[in-house]
């Protein structure tokens, strides 16, 4: 079993905070931009996602990969979560995930 | 009374649930005999199993929170599925580790089962946690696709919720050590009941005020910078009070979840971020 190089959950707020490491959030594709993915993070705000193939518009994804800027995250591997999720339990659980139950985690 | 009244409220709660354990298997008596049976299969994630105690006299004796971690619940991706004559085994990442699991397939059923299982897909796998020459791995008795994946969500909040459960502080035991410092013109007032929400409200007021003060301890920029955070006798040295107030505040602390034990008993670290 290996723990080295685990995949925070996060939302845009939480993202800023894991620069350079592995990181996991779902977004709701706004668009795709020549290879981009720009879609809303489950707090409300933008994040970017390269290295990704393209989602349709308005599907939830969850995207796995390195947080490569405070908005943005290059994709390893990407999940069609289909077009129904609770983005707000999602983000609830980020933020437990990061706060009190950190070493759950971590 | 009401700690009589919450055992029931909460084992008829989760008896339906499958997930949680009873409050009869959670502490066997010696002469019980262990059965897979009468375990519930409790939800983890892979970072809790690395944590997890191994007694080495029983083989698959693990034990989380405090509790005995036979059978388990992960939920994650697969990753390097290889199916051979007899069984299928493949790496299952839930984000916060890996851990191999081993689907032994018997019947046609079973092929069946892992045949629709691919890389990449994620699943929740039932099973049981093995130790073998140090290396932890999973026997799963089921490994299933996600299709809601809302129940990734509702997988890792289980495991919040069943930790809290795990670790919360028995009825009994934690009550009667806070209560007592109370002074007696305050206890004569109070039913058993009121004592016990005094003590989540912090009544009594000196012991409120050193909560504080210890709490205020570990939320000092200098001390959540530490990654180890603080050992006990740092915070006795600090606050110049006696060790079994600081004790019981710590414990306090823990208990509530402002605060988590790190590299042994002795050292606790803020949960806050900082």
């Amino acid at each position: 079993m290996d723990t080295s190089s685990p995949a925070v959950f996060v939302n845009a707020e939480i993202l800023k905070m894991y620069l350079g490491r592995r990181v996991r959030a779902v977004i709701q594709v706004i668009r795709n931009d020549a290879g981009v993915i720009v879609g809303q993070s489950t707090d409300g705000n933008q994040i970017t996602v390269k290295g990704a193939q393209a989602f349709p518009p308005s599907h939830f994804v969850e995207v796995i990969g390195i947080a490569d800027g405070s908005q943005s995250i290059r994709a390893e591997i990407c999940t069609d979560f289909g077009q129904s999720f609770d983005m707000a339990a999602y983000n609830g659980l980020c933020q437990l995930a990061n706060g009190k139950f950190k070493n759950l985690f971590l | 009374m009401y700690a009589s009244q919450f055992d029931v409220g909460s084992a008829s709660l989760f008896s339906g649930g499958g997930f949680m354990p009873s409050q009869a298997t959670q502490t066997p008596d010696s002469g019980f005999v262990k059965s897979r049976s009468v375990q519930g299969v409790l939800p983890f994630t892979v970072k809790q199993i690395s944590e997890a105690y191994h007694s080495n006299d029983d083989k698959s004796n693990f034990v989380v929170d405090g509790v005995d971690a036979a059978n388990v619940r992960l939920l994650g991706l697969v990753m390097n599925k290889t199916e051979r004559v007899t069984d299928v085994s493949f790496v299952l990442d839930d984000g916060t580790g890996r851990i191999d699991v081993n689907r032994w397939v018997n019947e046609t059923s079973d092929t069946n089962e892992m045949a629709i299982i691919q890389n990449g897909m994620y699943v929740t796998v039932n099973g049981s946690l093995k130790g073998f020459q140090g290396k932890r791995h999973v026997v799963a008795f089921s490994v299933r696709p996600v299709t809601d994946f809302n129940y990734i969500t509702l997988h890792f909040l289980e495991c919040i919720h069943v930790h809290l459960d795990n670790t919360r502080p028995k009825v009994n035991v934690p009550v009667g050590t806070v209560v007592t410092p109370i002074n007696n013109d305050v206890k004569r007032y109070q039913t058993p009941v009121s004592n016990q929400f005094s003590t989540h409200s912090g009544f009594g007021g000196s012991e409120s005020n050193i909560y504080k003060l210890v709490l205020d301890v570990f939320q000092e920029p200098a001390s959540l910078a530490r990654e180890h955070g603080l050992h006990v006798d740092e915070i006795v040295q600090r606050l110049g009070l006696p060790m079994d107030k600081i004790k019981d505040a710590i414990e306090y602390h823990v208990d509530i979840g402002n605060i988590y034990s790190t590299i042994d008993e002795n050292h606790y670290k803020s949960a806050c971020n900082g």
